[in-house]
C-alpha cells in the first residue's frame, strides 16, 4: 500500500504542489478553500517524508536532500513563513515541524539549511516579527529557537535592529506568547557564549536601558524572569566586562535594593543574587561604597531577617554569612 | 463568531471557588466574564508560590493553547494579574470526574456513563498522540465535564514531546517532573525507568486504571505505599472492575462482613466487553497493548449509541449554573485574607 495517498508524488511535485496552493491562498481567490485543503495536504506529505510516522519510518536520506534541495530553490520557506497566519491551526504547526526538521539537516559538519539561511535573512527577521501576530506568535517561536542554537543565525538576530522589539514581546498582556518570546530572547542572550559577550560589550548601553524597563515592568512574571536572567548573565564569567560595568553604575545598585524589598519573596530571592555581586566586588567604585556605608547597619539587620526559613539551602546561607561580614566590615576609603 | 475574551482581569468578576489544583498551588474560580455574562473558569497560579515548576505551568500553557480538539479543554486566554497566572476556559459544569466520584459516586459510575466518558478521553488522545505528545497524567481529576455532557482531557503540564531532536522517537526515556501525584496511573514500563523506554502505549495503560477509576470509585492502589505498587504493577497486578464476577460472595462473607465492599457493588455486574476492555489497556506487551485508534473501534462503544446523554447518567449530581447556588462566603473570606496577606511588607527604608 502507498504510504502516501493514492500516488507516491516525489519531493518535487510536492513542493511545487505547496508553492502553486500557498500562491494561490496569498491570493485570497475563489479557490481559497481548496487551497487552504491542497497546503495541509502537502505540508503533511512533507512533514511525514521527514519524519515518518507512528507505524512507518522517515523517507531515505536521498530523498530528505532532494527534498531540502527543492525547498531552497523554490524559495518555499520563506513563502511559508509569510503566509503563515492564512494557514490553518494544524498545517501552522506542520510549517514549524518541516523548517525545525529541515533546519537540523547535516552533510558532514556543514549545515546546509543554515548555510541557506544565512543568505536569506528575511527567514529569520519574518519570523521575529510574528511575535506581533496572536494567531502565529508560538509557531514562530519554535522555529526561532531552534534558528537560535546555530550562531550564524544567532548572530544576525542578535545585530539586527529586530532584536529590540524582544524588550516588547516579552511584555505583551497574553501570558503564553511573553513567556514564549522570553525563552527566545534567553535563548539569543546566553546559548552562544562569546557572541553573546561581545554583543553585550559593544551594545551596552543600549540593551542596558532597554533591559532596565523590564526590571522595572509592571508585569510580576517580566520582573521576576528578567530579574533572574539578570542574575544568571552578570554571574557568568565570560561576561566579565559587562558585569563589572554593571555593578560599578550606583543606580543599579539601588535598583536592586529595592527589590530585595519587593513584596513577592521571589522576586526578593532572585534580587539577593544580583545583590550579592556589588558587595562581592572587591574594588567597589567611591559612588557604591558609599551607599553601601550609608545604609551599613540597616543591610546587616535586614540580611539577617532575610529568608530564615531557607535552612536547608546551605549555598544560600553561606551566601548571606559572607555578605553580611563583608558589609559589617566596610570602611570609608582613607583620605576621603 | 467566537467572542474574544481580552487578556485582562478587570473583564472577569470572581464569583467563587471551585477548587485546587496543581498540589495546591493553583486555584480554579468560577468567574463572569463582564463583557458577555458568560460564566467562565479561571484557573489562577500564584506564581510566588511557585519556585522551581514554572516552567511546568509555561509548557502547560502554550501546549494547551497549541492544541484543539473538541475534547480538549481550550484555553481561551492567559495573562498575568499581580503575582498570578490566570487561565480563562469555558466553565465545566460539572467539574472533574474525580470531582463526581467524590460527592455523588463513591462506588462508581454507572456503565454507559463510563463508556461516553472514555470514547471522549480516547477521541482526545488519538489526537494527542498524533500530534506527538505522550499525555502521562491520564487520571479522573484531569477529565472534565461540562453541562451537556461534554468531556475535556486536561492536565497537559505532565505530557512531553515524542519528536526531539527533529525526529519522532521509538521510546521515551525522560521521567515526568513533579508526578508523585500522578504515579499510580502510570505504566509499569514508565516507572520502571530501564533502558527500553516507554511510548504512547503508557497513556493506554493509565486509560485501564481511569477505568477501574470511574467503575470503582476509588482511585487505583489507593493508601499503598509507592514501592509496593510499583513492585504489583511490575509483577502484572493491576486493579480489576468491582462487581460480582471479580469480588466472590462468600470471601467477604468469611472475613465476617468486616469489609469495604457493599452489596451494591456485589451484586453489580459489568459488560463482558468493559471488562475485557480493561485488560486490553493493561496488557504487558507493549506492542499487544492496542492504540488508542484501536481501543475506540472496540464494540463496546457501538452499544452505547442508544444510551441516553451523560448529564442524565450523572443524575443526581447537577451541572454549576447562575441557578444552583454556589458559596460565595467562602470568596468573602478569601477576599479578606488576600487583603490581610497584604499588609506584611518590609518596613525599613533604605537610605540613598
Amino acid at each position: 500500500m502507498p504510504l502516501f495517498g493514492k500516488s507516491q508524488k516525489g519531493p518535487a511535485d510536492v513542493v511545487k504542489a505547496l508553492k502553486e496552493a500557498v500562491n494561490s491562498l496569498e491570493k485570497g481567490d475563489k479557490k481559497a478553500e481548496k487551497a487552504q485543503e491542497d497546503v495541509s495536504k502537502n505540508l503533511v506529505l512533507i512533514k511525514n517524508m521527514l519524519y515518518g510516522t507512528s507505524d512507518a519510518e522517515p523517507q531515505a536520506d536521498i530523498i530528505v536532500a532532494q527534498l531540502a534541495q527543492e525547498l531552497y530553490n523554490s524559495n518555499l520557506l520563506l513563502l511559508l513563513i509569510q503566509n503563515l497566519n492564512r494557514i490553518d491551526f494544524e498545517g501552522k504547526k506542520d510549517v514549524a515541524q518541516v523548517f525545525n526538521n529541515i533546519l537540523r539537516r547535516q552533510i558532514g559538519t556543514r549545515s546546509p539549511t543554515v548555510e541557506y539561511i544565512c543568505t536569506k535573512p528575511e527567514i529569520l527577521f519574518t519570523l521575529m516579527t510574528g511575535y506581533e501576530h496572536q494567531e502565529i506568535a508560538l509557531n514562530c517561536g519554535t522555529m526561532l529557537r531552534e534558528c537560535a542554537r546555530y550562531e550564524a543565525l544567532a548572530k544576525i538576530m542578535l545585530y539586527s535592529e529586530d532584536f529590540y522589539n524582544f524588550f516588547r514581546y516579552v511584555e505583551v498582556s497574553t501570558f503564553d506568547i511573553a513567556s514564549d518570546a522570553f525563552s527566545t530572547f534567553k535563548e539569543l542572550l546566553t546559548r552562544h557564549k562569546i557572541l553573546c559577550a561581545d554583543f553585550l560589550e559593544t551594545n551596552y548601553d543600549k540593551v542596558f536601558s532597554h533591559y532596565q524597563r523590564l526590571l522595572n515592568s509592571e508585569n510580576y512574571v517580566t520582573r521576576r524572569q528578567s530579574l533572574k536572567l539578570l542574575g544568571e548573565l552578570l554571574l557568568d564569567r565570560h561576561n566579565f566586562t559587562v558585569m563589572t560595568r554593571y555593578i560599578s553604575n550606583p543606580d543599579n545598585l539601588k535598583l536592586m535594593m529595592n527589590m530585595l524589598k519587593e513584596r513577592s519573596r521571589n522576586i526578593q530571592f532572585e534580587a539577593f543574587h544580583v545583590f550579592k555581586v556589588f558587595v562581592a566586588n572587591p574594588n567597589k567604585p567611591k559612588p557604591i561604597l558609599d551607599i553601601l556605608l550609608r545604609n551599613q547597619e540597616k543591610l546587616v539587620e535586614f540580611l539577617i531577617k532575610f529568608h530564615t526559613d531557607r535552612a536547608e539551602d546551605e549555598q544560600f546561607n553561606d551566601e548571606k554569612a559572607y555578605l553580611i561580614r563583608q558589609i559589617k566590615e566596610l570602611k570609608p576609603i582613607p583620605g576621603h | 463568531m467566537q467572542t474574544i475574551y481580552d487578556a485582562k482581569i478587570s473583564d472577569y468578576k470572581t464569583i467563587s471557588i471551585l477548587g485546587h489544583c496543581f498540589d495546591n498551588k493553583a486555584m480554579v474560580h468560577l468567574a463572569k466574564h463582564l463583557p458577555t455574562a458568560e460564566l467562565v473558569a479561571i484557573k489562577k497560579f500564584n506564581l510566588d508560590k511557585i519556585r522551581e515548576d514554572i516552567e511546568l505551568v509555561e509548557s502547560e500553557i502554550i501546549l494547551t493553547r497549541q492544541l484543539s480538539h473538541p475534547n480538549i479543554i481550550p484555553y481561551i486566554t492567559s495573562f498575568v494579574a499581580g503575582p498570578e497566572v490566570c487561565v480563562v476556559s469555558p466553565l465545566m459544569a460539572y467539574g472533574s470526574c474525580r470531582d463526581l466520584l467524590t460527592r455523588h459516586f463513591s462506588e462508581g459510575l454507572l456503565e454507559p456513563a463510563i463508556i461516553l466518558i472514555l470514547k471522549d478521553v480516547l477521541s482526545a488522545l488519538i489526537y494527542i498522540h498524533k500530534k506527538g505528545y505522550i499525555h502521562r497524567a491520564i487520571r479522573a481529576s484531569h477529565i472534565l465535564v461540562s453541562d451537556t455532557g461534554q468531556i475535556c482531557l486536561t492536565g497537559l503540564r505532565y505530557a512531553c514531546p515524542i519528536i526531539k531532536n527533529g525526529k519522532w522517537q521509538r521510546a521515551i526515556h525522560s521521567f515526568p517532573n513533579s508526578t508523585e501525584k500522578n504515579l499510580n496511573w502510570l505504566s509499569p514500563e514508565l516507572l520502571q525507568q530501564n533502558l527500553q523506554g516507554y511510548s504512547e502505549k503508557s497513556d493506554i495503560y493509565s486509560i485501564g486504571m481511569v477505568i477501574c477509576e470511574l467503575a470503582n470509585g476509588s482511585e487505583p492502589f489507593a493508601g499503598m505505599a509507592k514501592t509496593l505498587m510499583l513492585t504489583e504493577k511490575v509483577r502484572g497486578c493491576t486493579p480489576q472492575l468491582l462487581d460480582r464476577t471479580t469480588v466472590p460472595r462468600e470471601e467477604t462473607i468469611e472475613c465476617g462482613g468486616d469489609t469495604d465492599i457493599s452489596a451494591n457493588v456485589l451484586d453489580r455486574r459489568f459488560g463482558r466487553d468493559l471488562h475485557e476492555l480493561v485488560s486490553l489497556c493493561f496488557h504487558w506487551d507493549v506492542d499487544m497493548r492496542p492504540s488508542a485508534s484501536q481501543l475506540l473501534s472496540h464494540s463496546v462503544f457501538k452499544a452505547v449509541k442508544k444510551a441516553p446523554p451523560l448529564p442524565e447518567l450523572l443524575k443526581p449530581a447537577l451541572p454549576l449554573s447562575d441557578r444552583v447556588g454556589y458559596d460565595t462566603e467562602e470568596m468573602e473570606n478569601f477576599d479578606a485574607l488576600a487583603k490581610m496577606s497584604q499588609l506584611e511588607i518590609f518596613s525599613c527604608e533604605w537610605d540613598f
